[in-house]
């Protein structure tokens, strides 16, 4: 077999992540020689998911490092309950990357033509909430079902009939927004915040207002009106594409973690040769006229020096964004509730999501939560936890109070869902997540994929970078070449595609 | 009987096998999946997906098989395939005693590493290149049977069978060749797998199971390419 250094590979792929991953799927066909290291011992980069074990392995090396890429501040608890309430560490699968995957996202098509989805299951995310803080001491805080179809506004109790008849207008004006005489409604707040609109043209009260921009997932609460109606109508037309009562599935068993081992087994399938644990030590370009012109020479941290046309590589220097700052626990109870189909022949949801509002939860200190909180209820359902469990991921905006808030936010949450006794917290994770560059950009044979987004729903604007990573890769092979199209391989398709 | 035509529970269990290059992995899955032999199998590159039914008296299993390469470098590979692997097939070529060490490796790879609850079969290939030949339950085939006398056995059947039990395996000797016990391996697989481990059912069978038990997995292959399903050439 022909060693590392004598081959001269099409592209080093360094790094597991989604994007990495992907590209790794789209070149899986493309009989290019291809090298995928990772200087992790897992797959999945900044998506991977986690036993118990490796989540604290995970917090130890990233605090140990003074460079911890997009990661800081990370640390893990195991309150008292943890000592029987936990079950063995592999039995967990916590996602650093909980996104859930709208129905219309050119991921699931992507998937599809790839043939990828086949060793992928999907589950569906139900119904989105909203927390409502307790109104006096003796009260427990609750959280509201937000409606989002027609159906669920007719028939919900949660609001009054004036604000069923303007939530209709609105969902209506949402569907048809980029056409007269809709349009000329929205234009002129098209830079301004969404709630604007809400407020001007739909007369909607502040709760209402909520209500529509918990349904956008942004993370600072002040969407501007055009991404605002843009997310809403993907919300609404993502409804039903894959069976009645959900808008957007969840990979079970650790969200894109999944979407990334599964496209790098694809990877490898075809062929490509991979390396855990094994990163790159130093980089050189070749310089000067003549052969070998471009290319790159790496020193590997295995020793090994190889040599490549391409590089691809994710650029993971912090920015000066905000980032998000998380809370993933473990939480010792099914919190049934959160997990009923809301619809007749609806799949049963696995995911959830509550939204607490800007201002809802507050520090010790009496302030109060600037950007909302958003947390995604995940049951058992989805392989990240045993039967009899739930894991709850909790994102906000990174300030000086989000960890604490993340933190009031999930005693408010238990709360909210326990009967009488709260339901434990058997262990908790938490860390920052910085905002990397968000742009992809090439220098000469290395193409730097942009730092992985931090939206709560997965971003298809991170599949363009890796379609062009692979256009560079591919080189003039790209023209003839379909992207993401393949043939199920020999033996791999359905059984009731004919095999009986 | 009117009652076959119902459609069975079905469930997909993910299989993965593992064991050194050239035992017969792949002939194995060949042999299951096509009914095939090829005495010139080229090296598994990275890994080969297939499926294959196994029906049951009660339930359809359909079994998502990863077959890796025994040749993998670097040793990365398999991590990513016995990843929420429900079974685990280790295979040993039982002419030759490394082949066993190297299966030992995966035994105790898996029960560190895969999900808790997996069911691992060990399995000894090229039964048919021993005096049992294609396995008529010769009794007493001692380790020492000579090159000579055609039975090139290294590994007695007590010694693997000894440590399987030890370990909690299933156990097996089989011939890719002749396709001795090859079914019965995967049939015992699927009889092992604990009913609630089992995924939720899918496919066009597991629409009425659905009726009663609640469907959870979406099918991406629903709505928005229903004709790609039914224009399979095979
Ligand atoms: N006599 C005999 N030969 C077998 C048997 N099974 C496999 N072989 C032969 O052994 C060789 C290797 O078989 P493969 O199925 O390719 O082995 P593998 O474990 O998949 O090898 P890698 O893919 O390299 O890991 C081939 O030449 C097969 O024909 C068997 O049961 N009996
Ligand atoms: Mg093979």
């Amino acid at each position: 077999m022909e060693s590392l250094s004598d081959t001269l590979w099409d592209v080093v792929i360094s790094g597991t992540g989604l994007q990495q991953s992907l590209l790794a799927l789209a070149l899986s066909r493309s009989g290019k020689k291809i090298l995928h290291i990772d200087p992790n011992e897992f797959y999945g980069g900044p998506e991977a998911a986690f036993s118990i074990q490796e989540a604290d392995a995970w917090v130890a090396r990233v605090s140990a490092s003074s460079d911890g890429g997009i990661f800081k501040s990370a640390s893990f608890a195991r309150p008292e309950e943890a000592i029987t309430g936990l079950s063995a560490s592999r039995g967990y699968s916590l996602a650093l990357a909980p996104q859930f995957i709208h129905a219309r996202s050119a991921l699931l098509s992507q998937l599809v033509s790839s043939r990828a989805y086949r060793q992928v299951e999907f589950l569906a995310v139900g119904s989105f909430y909203i927390f409502k803080p307790s109104q006096d001491a003796g009260q427990k805080p609750s959280l509201t079902r937000i409606p989002s179809t027609r159906e669920e506004v007719f028939s919900t109790t949660a609001v009054s009939a004036k604000a069923k008849r303007s939530l209709m207008k609105f969902l209506k004006f949402v569907l048809d927004y980029e056409n007269s005489p809709h349009l000329e409604t929205w234009q002129p707040f098209a830079e301004a915040p969404l709630v604007d609109l809400l407020q001007s043209s739909f007369k909607m009260d502040t709760e209402l207002q909520t209500y529509i921009v918990t349904l956008t997932l942004s993370l600072d609460g002040k969407i501007r009106t055009k991404d605002g109606l843009a997310v809403i109508r993907r919300h609404l037309s993502s409804m039903g594409v894959y069976g009645p009562g959900f808008a957007a599935i969840y990979p079970k068993w650790g969200g894109l973690s999944e979407i990334a081992q599964v496209s790098c087994r694809a990877g490898a399938v075809g062929g490509a040769v991979y390396m855990l644990g094994t990163g790159i030590e130093e980089t050189e370009i070749v310089t000067g006229e003549g052969e070998g012109e471009g290319e790159i020479k790496l020193r590997l941290t295995s020793g090994d020096t190889v040599k490549t046309r391409k590089l691809v590589r994710v650029d993971e220097r912090p920015s000066g964004r905000v980032g998000i700052s998380r809370v993933t626990a473990v939480i010792g109870s099914p919190l049934k509730s959160l997990f009923e189909a809301t619809m007749e022949g609806a799949p049963r949801p696995a995911v959830s999501v509550i939204a607490f509002p800007a201002g809802s939860i507050s520090t010790v200190a009496g302030k109060a939560s600037e950007y909302p909180v958003y947390l995604s209820a995940h049951s058992s359902e989805t392989g990240e936890c045993p039967v009899g469990q739930s894991v709850v991921y909790l994102t906000t905006l990174t300030n000086p109070n989000a960890q604490e808030i993340l933190n009031n936010a999930l005693v408010g949450f238990i709360s909210a869902t326990s009967d009488a006794e709260p339901s434990p917290v058997l262990y908790r994770l938490q860390y920052e997540q910085l905002a990397g560059s968000d742009k992809s950009h090439i220098e000469g044979s290395v193409f730097n994929l942009p730092a992985p987004s931090a939206s709560l729903s997965f971003d298809d604007t991170t599949l363009e970078s890796v379609r062009e990573a692979w256009a560079m890769v591919m080189g003039d092979d790209a023209g003839g070449a379909e992207y993401m199209v393949f043939e199920d391989r020999e033996g791999a398709a359905e059984e009731d595609d004919g095999y009986e | 009987m009117a009652d076959s035509n119902l459609p069975k529970p079905s469930s997909s269990v993910k299989l993965v096998l593992l064991g050194e290059a050239a035992v017969g992995k792949s002939s194995l899955v060949l042999r299951f999946v096509n009914n095939d032999f090829q005495e010139n199998k080229e090296p598994t590159i990275g890994a080969a997906f297939l499926t294959q039914k196994c029906n049951l008296p009660t339930r359809t299993i359909k079994f998502e098989i990863w077959d890796t390469a025994g040749q993998e470098r670097f040793a990365s590979l398999a991590p990513m395939y016995y990843r929420n692997a429900q079974a685990a097939l280790v295979v040993y070529d039982l002419t030759k005693p490394t082949s066993l060490i190297k299966a030992k490796h995966w035994v105790a790879e898996l029960q560190r590493q895969a999900s808790p609850g997996i069911v691992i079969a060990l399995v000894g290939n090229k039964l048919d290149l021993t005096s049992d030949g294609a396995g008529d339950a010769a009794d007493g085939s001692g380790e020492d049977g000579g090159e000579d006398s055609g039975d090139a056995r290294k590994i007695s059947t007590e010694e693997a069978k000894g440590y399987a039990e030890e370990e909690g395996l299933l156990f097996f000797e089989t011939s890719a060749k002749t396709g001795y016990n090859v079914t019965e391996v995967f049939t015992a697989i699927a009889n092992a797998i604990p009913e609630t481990s089992l995924k939720t059912a899918r496919g066009p069978g597991a629409s009425h199971a659905a009726g009663r038990t609640e469907e959870q997995r979406v099918n991406l292959n629903g709505p928005r390419d229903a004709e790609a399903k039914d224009s399979c050439a095979c």
